[in-house]
C-alpha cells in the first residue's frame, strides 16, 4: 500500500489518508491482520505533520477499519464495521445518492449507471483475487 | 496534552527602525502542539517578530507572551523552553562538532543523548570535525541537532532551509517531523518562517501571511485549500458571463482562469450552464495562496 498526498485536491490531508487506506482495504492492497505503517516513519516519508497521520489513524479506528494493539501497532480489522446491518445500509445510501446525483448531472442513464456499478464491483473483486493469487 | 493553550500570543505588536514600521500592529496566536507557518516577503517583518519573541529586540508597543510569560521579564524561563534555528548559523570556529554540542548542552537542563547519536549518524557528521570546516548544509544540521536534543516545547525556525541543497532540505523537514515532533506530540510546537512554502506544506497546521508588518491572512491550512480554488474553463465560443463573485478572472481567447473564494460551487454551476469544452477545478496550494496575496487583500475585506 503506497500512500500519496495531493494538496491540490482541497480535501483535508488526514481525510486523504483515511480514504486511501479504506480503498486499499477494499481492493486488497491491505489485508486483514496486516500491519499499517507506524505513524512516525509514514509522517516522515510523506513529509506531513505527525499529528495528521495520528488523526487519520484515530478516525480509521473509530470507523472500525483498523485496530491498535498496544506495543505492536495498527492492523486492518477482520470485520471492519462496528455498525448494525441497517445502519450500514443507511450510511451507504447516502453515498449512493451522491453518485446518483452526479450521474444525473453527467447525463448518465439508469442502465449505464447500473452497468458501471456492476463493473466496479467486479473490478474490486478481481483486484482482491489477483492479490491473493500472487502469494 | 492541552492543545488549546496558547504557546505564543502576540497582540498589536509594533517595532520601528527609525521611521520604518517593520512590524505594525501584528497579532497572532499559536496553540500548543501545532506547526505554525509564518509567511511573508523579504522585509515583511518576520525576523523582527521572531526577535521580539526571543527578547533579542524590544517591542515599541503591544504585547508578546510565550508560554504565557513575557520574554523581557522572564527571559530565562522562556528561553529554557525554546530552541531557535536562524537562517545564518555561526559557531566558534575552533570547536569541533563534539565540543560545540557539549557547549550547547552546558546551557540546558535536559539533553537527549539518544537523539544526538541518532542524528549525528543520520547527518553523517563527524564529531571530530572542526566547526569552521563544515559546509553550509552541515552547519544547519548541527544547529538543528543543537535545537532538538534539549527537547524544547517550542522550536522557532527562521528561514531554516534557504540556500541548502534539496536532500539536506528534505532531511531537515523529516527530522523536524520525526526526531522533534514525535517525541511528545502534544508538547511540541513549531513556529516556522519560510519562503520554501511548498516543502513545509504538509507540516503546516495553521499559517499567517504578514505584509508590511501587518497580518494579511491567518487560516488553517486545510480550510485555506478548501476555500481558495482555481477554476479553468474553455469554451467553443466565449459566452457572456457574470462572474462578479470571483476574486479574480483572467481571460485568454476562449480560455479563462477564475479564482474562487469559498464560492467555487456556484461559479462552477454558472460555467457549466454554458457547456464548456473543458472545466477543471483545483485547490490553491499554500504557496499559490501566498503568491496571490495581492488579490487576497480583497478577500479579507
Amino acid at each position: 500500500m503506497l500512500l500519496q498526498i495531493d494538496f491540490k485536491s482541497g480535501k483535508p490531508v488526514y481525510l486523504q489518508l483515511v480514504d486511501q487506506i479504506r480503498y486499499a482495504a477494499a481492493s486488497g492492497g491491505l489485508r486483514t491482520g496486516e500491519p499499517l505503517p507506524s505513524i512516525r516513519p509514514l509522517a516522515e516519508e510523506l513529509r506531513v505533520n505527525r499529528n495528521t497521520v495520528a488523526k487519520a489513524y484515530t478516525e480509521l479506528e473509530s470507523q472500525g477499519v483498523i485496530e491498535t494493539i498496544p506495543g505492536k501497532g495498527c492492523f486492518l480489522k477482520e470485520s471492519n464495521s462496528p455498525f448494525t446491518k441497517s445502519a450500514r445500509a443507511k450510511i451507504l445510501t447516502k453515498e449512493i445518492d451522491e453518485a446518483v446525483v452526479a450521474a444525473h448531472h453527467l447525463q448518465v442513464d439508469r442502465n449505464t449507471f447500473l452497468a458501471l456499478v456492476k463493473e466496479r464491483l467486479d473490478s474490486f473483486e478481481r483486484k482482491v483475487k489477483e492479490k491473493s493469487d500472487n502469494d | 496534552m492541552n492543545t488549546d493553550s496558547s504557546i505564543i500570543e502576540i497582540q498589536n505588536l509594533s517595532r520601528r527602525y527609525g521611521k520604518l514600521d517593520a512590524v505594525d500592529g501584528l497579532s497572532l496566536n499559536v496553540r500548543a502542539g501545532k506547526c505554525y507557518g509564518f509567511f511573508g516577503r523579504n522585509g515583511a517583518g518576520k525576523t523582527t517578530t521572531i526577535k521580539c519573541l526571543l527578547n533579542l529586540l524590544r517591542p515599541d508597543s503591544g504585547s508578546v507572551r510565550v508560554f504565557g510569560l513575557d520574554p523581557r521579564t522572564d527571559e530565562v524561563a522562556v528561553k529554557s523552553r525554546i530552541a531557535y534555528v536562524p537562517d545564518v548559523v555561526a559557531f566558534y570556529p575552533w570547536m569541533t562538532v563534539r565540543e560545540t554540542l557539549e557547549y550547547f548542552a552546558s546551557f540546558r537542563k535536559n539533553w537527549n543523548g539518544d537523539i544526538e547519536a541518532d542524528l549525528l549518524k543520520r547527518f553523517q557528521l563527524d564529531p571530530k570535525q572542526k566547526a569552521s570546516h563544515l559546509s553550509k548544509g552541515q552547519r544547519t544540521q548541527l544547529a538543528l541537532l543543537g535545537a532538538i536534543c534539549p527537547e524544547p516545547e517550542l522550536l522557532v525556525l527562521d528561514e531554516p532551509t534557504s540556500g541548502l541543497d534539496p536532500i539536506v532540505r528534505r532531511e531537515f523537514i523529516e527530522t523536524v517531523i520525526g526526531a522533534y515532533q514525535s517525541g511528545d506530540p502534544g508538547r511540541r510546537t513549531v513556529f516556522v518562517s519560510t519562503h520554501l512554502i511548498s516543502e513545509f506544506e504538509g507540516l503546516i497546521d495553521e499559517f499567517t501571511i504578514i505584509e508590511n508588518g501587518r497580518n494579511l491572512l491567518t487560516m488553517e491550512a486545510d480550510a485555506a485549500r478548501d476555500r481558495f480554488r482555481k477554476i479553468r474553463a474553455r469554451f467553443s465560443e466565449m459566452p457572456k458571463l457574470d462572474l462578479s463573485g470571483a476574486l479574480n478572472v483572467k481571460q485568454n481567447g476562449r480560455e479563462m482562469e477564475i479564482l474562487a473564494d469559498g464560492n467555487s460551487e456556484q461559479l462552477l454551476e454558472k460555467l457549466k450552464s454554458h457547456s464548456p469544452e473543458e472545466l477543471k477545478c483545483e485547490a490553491l496550494s499554500l504557496e499559490e495562496i501566498f503568491v496571490a496575496s495581492d488579490i487576497l487583500k480583497k478577500a479579507k475585506a
